[in-house]
């Protein structure tokens, strides 16, 4: 079915002209566009996109820092065992050293 | 061939000169017929993190805190042997060797007969590093230590005696494995 041409209304002519010379709407301010994303159900996603965005750094950090800690915690323990037996194998060498010392001033 | 084993040798003189770690690398092979080895590797960078792990309330955790704040390695290898000989005369010349590169000096060497045990304390004062080298060795036991950077002998003697001998509970160090923590 072929589409038939119409004639506009009468008084089309007279309502373009009066929207095109109709002043501009407003800017809207920072605070209404802000109120367009906090409507539902934008403000689901602008919520989701918030918690996510803090979420995953924190996330990442915390893995971070707890792999830092274990590293930390396995080098302190080894620092540890290092200087003991540094500490003791030196202390025996000065043991001995006191020892010599003694017998040869008995002799 | 002969260029590569000068130029080898001319930077362990050179690592060992600047007061650098004494290379223990040759004696890996011996954890393979150890009963016991415990291997310690702690450089620079690991050194820092684990003196900020120390707790300053804690008397021993602070006094080790204080004595390691100056230095840039720690290396310990620890091995015990079920039977004598396992490993020979040529695998301690050759750390001595090393240390008898100018710089070090022999302050201490002690040969006992009655528990056939050696031991050697190695300094070197000079440069601006310093350093400490322990030889410890009796037919079932060898111990290497060095120590990167200056330290006070008497505070790690004294730590040595009242830390106790570290009972070379081996399945810690056996934990602490340079190879785990990779």
């Amino acid at each position: 079915m072929a589409l038939r041409r119409t004639e506009p209304s009468e008084d089309f002519v007279d309502r373009v002209l009066a929207r095109v010379n109709q002043p501009p709407p407003p800017e809207p301010t920072w605070w209404e566009r802000l109120a367009v994303l906090l409507r539902p159900p934008r403000l689901q996603w602008v919520a989701a996109c918030i918690i996510l965005s803090v979420m995953i750094p924190a996330g990442v950090q915390y893995r971070k820092e707890q792999r830092m800690r274990a590293e930390g915690e396995k080098a302190k323990e080894q620092l540890m065992f290092a200087v003991r037996v540094a500490g003791n194998r030196l202390h025996r060498v000065q043991q001995k050293v006191l020892e010599m010392g003694r017998m040869e001033t008995r002799l | 061939m002969k260029i590569l084993r000068i130029l080898t040798i001319c930077m362990l003189a050179g690592a060992l000169g600047r007061g650098q770690v004494v290379d223990l690398k040759h004696l890996d092979r011996l954890a393979a017929k150890a009963s016991e080895t415990a291997d310690v590797t702690l450089d620079g960078s690991l050194l820092k993190l684990a003196a900020k792990f120390l707790s300053a309330d804690e008397p021993d955790q602070a006094k080790v805190k204080k004595l390691v704040a100056g230095l840039k390695g720690i290396y310990v290898r620890t091995f015990e042997f079920e039977n004598e000989g396992e490993y020979t005369e040529a695998d301690v010349a050759s750390i001595r060797k090393q240390l008898q590169s100018p710089g070090w000096s022999r302050i201490v060497g002690v040969r006992s007969k009655k528990d056939s045990e050696n031991a050697e304390v190695y300094l070197k004062t000079d440069g601006p590093d310093g350093g400490l080298a322990i030889i410890c060795a009796n037919p079932k036991e060898l111990t290497v230590v060095s120590i990167v950077g200056k330290i006070d002998l008497d505070e790690l003697s004294e730590l040595g005696g009242s830390l106790g001998v570290p009972k070379i509970d081996l399945e810690k160090p056996k934990a602490l494995n340079k190879k785990d923590h990779d």
